[in-house]
C-alpha cells in the first residue's frame, strides 16, 4: 500500500541530458566523458541546495556527443544511445533560428533535454533556447565556456525555466481548486460619448487562443468568456506631457487604476465555486485621456502599455489610432478594433497570461555566462516551459492536497462526536490514490500525467474537505450539550 | 444513536489508518516548501449585522456605513459578503422608506443605488455566517455568495449586534460562541484561507469575542471590554431610533477623511479611540500579529491596493505568414457565396500557399493547404452546391420515413 512506498525526498523528478559538440575538430582532448564529467560537476555548482520541490533530481545523467570531421564519438555507459546522426549540421543555416529548431527537433526529438554547441567561424557567441527541448550555441567558443554555457542552459533555463531560484511561488500559480481557469475578456469602453469599440473576438478565441488553452490541457481546464462593457472609466489620475504627447500614468497609479465600482467584472456565469477567473482587461481610455501611456520608474514609456496583477489578471490600455473623435456627429463613433490592432493586443495579453504563471514574457534570458534568446511559441508556451509548469504545479497540487488532508485528518481527530460521512472516506482514499499515481508518474518522468493527477487529487482533496456535511457539527460544542441536557434532566 | 455511532467510528478508524499512513509519506514533502512567504494579492470584507427589527437600526446602519466605506476605498462588491437582516429601509415604521442614515442631520444615503446584499433576512444565520469563513457550502451556492478569499487574502471581518460574555446573538434566536468562532479562524488558518485578518466587533463586551483566538495572523479590536456596555451615538428624533452607535461612528469619522491613496497606519486608527467619548475602552489584542502596527496601513484592510507588475514586453506568437493563415482562415468560414470570390483571385492565393507551403511545419497546416487545393480543383462552383443540395434531399426524406 502507501506505507511501500514512502520516500524520504522532496519531489524530484528525473531528467536526461544531453550534450552535442559539432565541429570542435582540432582539439583531440575533448573526450566525450571528460566533458560530461565537466557538465556534471557545472550543473551540480549552479543547483541550489538543498533541491527545490518540482526540479530535477541530482544525480543527472548526462550523454555526451562529440561530432567531428573524424565521425561521432558518444560517451559509453548509457541505456539508451544518442538518435543523433552524424554530420548533419554540416549545412544549416544558423542565420534562421525557426529552421534550425524544427531541424533539430527532427533530429533529436523525444523527451531528453539537448544543448548543441557548434564551433563555427564567427567571433559572436549566439546562445538559443528553441521551442521543443534543445538549444544551440554557435560562435567561436572555447571548451571550458562550451562547458559552462551548457551547463548554465540546462540548469538555470531547462530545470528551473529561467528563473532564478527555481521555484514559482503560490501567488503565480492560478489554477482554481477544481483545476480549472476562467479566463475573462473585458474589453472596456472608459466613455462611450466618444467612441464605441467592439472587436472580434470569435476569431481570435479560435485561432490564437486554442492552442495556448490545449498546450496548458495537463496543467489546467481553462475556459474562455468575453464581454464588452460601457461608462467604465478608471479611478486613477493621468497628467499631460508635453513631450510625450500624451496623457501620462506612472507606475504609482497602477494599483489604483482598476476602478472596482464601475467595473462590473466578475460576472461570469460559468465559473464554478472553486475555479479561477483570471481578469483580461484592454481599456480604451476616453477622449479627454487619449492617447494614455504608461511611465515606467526610469522614465521611459512602456512598450507595452499593459501590467497585471498576481491571481487576478492582467489590464492594457489601447488607445484609438490618433485619437479621433467626430465632434460633429451627435452620435457616439462605432467601432471595430481592427485585425492588426487585436492581434498586436493579444500579443501583449499572452505576455501577460505567462506573467500570471510565473514566466517572463520576454525572450531572452541573462545568465551569468552570456544571454540566450529564447524562441517563441505559437502555442504561447515552449515544450521545456511546458515541463517546467507541470513539475512545479505538480509540486504545488501534491503539496496543497497534503496539507487539506491533514487539516482534515486533525478536525477529525479533534471532534470526536462528528459523523464523518462514507463518501467523505471515500474522495479521500480517491484522491489518496490520484497522488500516489501522481508520484509514480513523476519518478517516470511522465510530467504531464504527473499534473493531471496531481490536479485530481487536489480536487479530490478538497471536495472532501468542503464538505458541507462537515458544518454542521463541527460548531456544536460540549458546554453547549452539556447547558442543554443537563437542563433537560433537570426540569423533567 | 448507536448505529451511527458505530457507522461513525468505523469511518473514522478507517480514515486515521490513511492519514497515519499519508504522514509519513508526506510529511517529507511537506518539510521543504512549508516556508514560503506569501505576498498581499488582494483583500475581502465580511460584514455581518446580527441583529432584525426596528429598534436594531442603528446596527444595520453601523454595517451599512462600513459597506460604504470599504467600496469607496476600493473594495469591490464580488470581494464583499455583506450579511444583513435588511428589514429597515423598507419597514412600515420607516418615514424614509428606502432610506437608510446613519446620523440625524440625513446627509447620506446608506441605501443608494449600489448595496449589493448577499446574504438577507433570515439566510443570517451562524451556520451560513460559519460556512461563509470555512468555505463548506453545497455545490450549487453561488460564487457571489461565498468568500473565495487565498492564502494571500487579508480580510476584515465586523460584526456587530447585540453581544454577551463569550457570545454575539444572532437575530434574536441564535448564539455565536466565541470559541466557535476561533476554531473557524483556526480551520481557515489551516486551509490557508487568509494572510492576515483584522476582526472589529462593535457590541457590549465586545473584546470577549475574540478571546479564544490562537491562530496567527489575526489582529482584533473590539468597542468595549468584559463587563462594559457599547453604547449608540446619538437618537434621531426624526426616525426615532438611535442611528449609529459610538465605536462605529468615531470609526467613520476616522476613514471620511481618507481616500485611497492615504497611507495612515493602523494605530493612528487604534489610537483615535477616546474612552470619555466612546464611554467604553476599545481594547485591541495584537499578540498573534507579527507585524508592527505603525508599519501597517490602514488601506491594507479597508481598501484594496492590488499588487501590480509592469509587463514588459509582448510575447510574439505570430510571424508574418501566420498572419496570413489567420486572414485566409478567417475568409473560409463565411457562407457559401464567398467562396467563389476566393477562386476568383487563384494566381494570388497560389503564390501565397506556395510560400506558406514551403516554410509551414504542423499538420493543421499541410491539412489546410491540401484543402486549399481541392477547392482550387473544383471548377464550377454553383454545380458543386447544387450536387450538395441534392445529396441532401433523399436523406431528408429517409431519415423522416424512419421516424414515422
Amino acid at each position: 500500500m502507501l506505507s511501500a512506498q514512502i520516500e524520504s525526498n522532496p519531489l524530484l523528478f528525473p531528467c536526461h541530458f544531453q550534450a552535442i559538440f559539432v565541429g570542435f575538430d582540432s582539439k583531440p582532448s575533448m573526450t566525450p566523458d571528460a566533458l560530461g564529467s565537466s557538465i556534471l560537476s557545472q550543473m551540480t555548482k549552479l543547483t541550489s541546495k538543498p533541491p527545490q520541490c518540482g526540479t530535477c533530481s541530482t544525480n543527472y545523467s548526462i550523454a555526451v556527443t562529440v561530432d567531428s570531421s573524424l565521425g561521432c564519438i558518444q560517451t559509453r555507459n548509457l541505456e539508451d544511445t544518442s538518435s543523433w546522426r552524424c554530420g548533419s549540421m554540416g549545412t544549416t543555416d544558423f542565420s534562421d533560428d525557426e529552421g534550425v529548431d524544427k531541424a533539430l527537433a527532427d533530429s533529436l526529438g523525444g523527451k531528453v533535454y539537448s544543448v548543441v554547441v557548434v564551433h563555427g567561424d564567427r567571433e559572436e557567441v549566439r546562445a538559443v533556447v528553441g521551442k521543443y527541448r534543445h538549444a544551440w550555441v554557435v560562435g567561436r567558443v572555447s571548451e571550458a565556456e562550451a562547458v559552462a554555457r551548457a551547463a548554465e542552459i540546462f540548469v538555470k533555463v531547462f530545470v528551473n525555466g529561467g528563473k532564478e531560484e527555481g521555484l514559482i511561488h503560490g501567488e503565480f500559480m492560478p489554477v482554481g481548486a477544481d483545476g480549472k481557469i476562467v479566463l475573462s475578456f473585458n474589453l472596456l469602453n472608459s466613455d462611450p460619448q466618444d467612441w464605441v469599440y467592439d472587436w472580434d473576438f470569435q476569431s481570435i478565441d479560435e485561432t490564437l487562443l486554442s492552442p495556448v488553452i490545449e498546450a496548458l490541457e495537463s496543467v489546467a481546464n481553462i475556459s474562455v468568456e468575453s464581454q464588452v462593457l460601457y461608462h467604465t472609466p478608471k479611478s486613477s489620475f493621468s497628467h499631460w506631457d508635453d513631450e510625450q504627447e500624451s496623457y501620462i500614468f506612472s507606475t504609482k497609479d497602477l494599483p489604483f487604476f482598476v476602478n472596482s465600482n464601475e467595473w462590473h467584472l466578475d460576472t461570469s456565469i460559468a465559473a464554478g465555486g472553486r475555479s479561477k477567473i483570471l481578469q483580461i482587461v484592454v481599456y480604451i481610455p476616453s477622449a479627454r485621456e487619449c492617447p494614455l501611456l504608461l511611465q515606467l520608474p526610469n522614465g521611459e514609456i512602456s512598450k507595452t502599455n499593459g501590467f497585471i496583477s498576481p491571481m487576478w489578471g492582467g489590464v492594457i490600455v489601447w488607445n484609438p489610432k490618433d485619437c479621433l473623435k467626430d465632434s460633429e456627429s451627435q452620435h457616439p463613433l462605432r467601432r471595430t478594433i481592427s485585425q492588426q490592432d487585436l492581434q498586436k493586443v493579444f500579443e501583449v495579453v499572452m505576455g501577460q497570461f505567462r506573467q500570471l504563471f510565473g514566466l517572463k514574457s520576454n525572450n531572452v534570458y541573462v545568465g551569468a555566462s552570456g544571454t540566450s534568446s529564447l524562441l517563441a511559441s505559437e502555442r504561447g508556451f515552449t515544450e521545456w516551459e511546458l515541463d517546467v509548469l507541470s513539475r512545479q504545479h505538480t509540486c504545488f497540487n501534491l503539496h496543497s492536497c497534503a496539507t487539506t488532508l491533514g487539516s482534515l485528518s486533525r478536525l477529525v481527530q479533534s471532534l470526536p462526536r462528528m459523523i464523518i460521512m462514507d463518501e467523505i472516506g471515500k474522495q479521500v482514499m480517491y484522491s489518496l490514490e490520484a497522488a500516489t499515481l501522481a508520484r509514480s508518474n513523476a519518478s517516470l518522468g511522465l510530467y504531464d500525467s504527473s499534473a493531471v493527477s496531481s490536479r485530481q487529487a487536489r480536487y479530490l482533496a478538497e471536495d472532501a474537505f468542503f464538505h458541507p456535511s462537515i458544518m454542521s457539527v463541527s460548531y456544536y460544542s460540549f458546554e453547549h450539550c452539556f447547558a442543554v441536557y443537563s437542563f433537560r434532566c433537570m426540569s423533567s | 444513536m448507536r448505529f451511527k455511532m458505530y457507522g461513525s467510528f468505523r469511518c473514522r478508524m478507517v480514515l486515521l489508518l490513511l492519514f497515519l499512513l499519508l504522514d509519513c509519506n508526506f510529511s517529507n514533502c511537506l518539510a521543504d516548501t512549508s516556508s514560503e512567504a506569501t505576498t498581499h494579492t488582494n483583500n475581502w470584507a465580511v460584514l455581518v449585522c446580527t441583529s432584525r427589527f426596528w429598534f436594531n437600526y442603528r446596527h444595520m446602519a453601523n454595517t451599512l456605513s462600513l459597506y460604504r466605506t470599504v467600496k469607496r476605498l476600493g473594495i469591490p462588491d464580488e470581494r464583499i459578503i455583506l450579511m444583513l437582516a435588511d428589514d429597515m429601509a423598507c419597514n412600515a415604521r420607516n418615514k424614509y422608506p428606502a432610506q437608510v442614515f446613519n446620523n440625524e442631520n440625513h446627509k447620506l444615503n446608506l441605501y443608494g443605488d449600489n448595496v449589493e446584499v448577499d446574504y438577507r433576512g433570515y439566510e443570517v444565520t451562524v451556520e451560513n455566517f460559519f460556512r461563509v469563513l470555512t468555505g463548506r457550502h453545497e455545490n450549487a451556492v453561488p460564487r457571489s455568495k461565498r468568500l473565495l478569499s487565498d492564502e494571500g487574502s487579508h480580510i476584515l471581518l465586523y460584526m456587530t449586534g447585540h453581544g454577551g460574555d463569550e457570545f454575539l446573538k444572532f437575530q434574536d434566536s441564535e448564539e455565536l460562541q466565541s470559541h466557535d468562532l476561533a476554531d473557524a479562524v483556526k480551520q481557515m488558518k489551516e486551509k490557508r484561507r487568509f494572510k492576515e485578518l483584522l476582526i472589529m466587533v462593535d457590541t457590549c463586551q465586545a473584546a470577549t469575542l475574540f478571546s479564544q483566538l490562537q491562530s496567527p495572523g489575526v489582529l482584533a479590536i473590539g468597542s468595549s471590554m468584559k463587563g462594559e456596555n457599547s453604547y449608540s451615538h446619538h437618537l434621531d428624533s426624526d426616525v426615532g431610533v438611535s442611528v449609529v452607535d459610538r465605536f462605529t461612528f468615531y470609526t467613520l469619522g476616522f476613514f471620511e477623511r481618507l481616500n485611497m491613496y492615504n497611507n495612515d497606519s493602523l494605530i493612528s486608527l487604534f489610537s483615535s479611540y477616546n474612552p470619555s467619548m466612546l464611554m467604553s475602552t476599545a481594547y485591541y489584542r495584537t499578540d498573534l500579529y507579527q507585524r508592527h502596527l505603525e508599519e501597517v496601513p490602514v488601506t491594507n484592510f479597508f481598501g484594496s491596493v492590488m499588487e501590480m507588475i509592469h509587463t514588459d514586453s509582448a510575447y510574439s506568437l505570430l510571424s508574418r505568414k501566420e498572419s496570413f493563415r489567420v486572414e485566409i482562415k478567417m475568409s473560409a468560414d463565411k457562407s457559401v457565396p464567398d467562396k467563389k470570390r476566393l477562386m476568383d483571385n487563384p494566381s494570388d492565393l497560389d503564390q501565397i500557399s506556395e510560400l506558406n507551403i514551403e516554410d509551414q511545419h504542423g499538420a493543421l497546416k499541410r491539412i489546410w493547404s491540401t484543402i486549399q487545393k481541392e477547392m482550387e480543383k473544383v471548377e464550377d462552383v454553383d454545380a458543386f452546391v447544387s450536387y450538395g443540395l441534392v445529396l441532401i434531399v433523399p436523406l431528408l426524406a429517409v431519415s423522416m420515413w424512419l421516424t414515422w
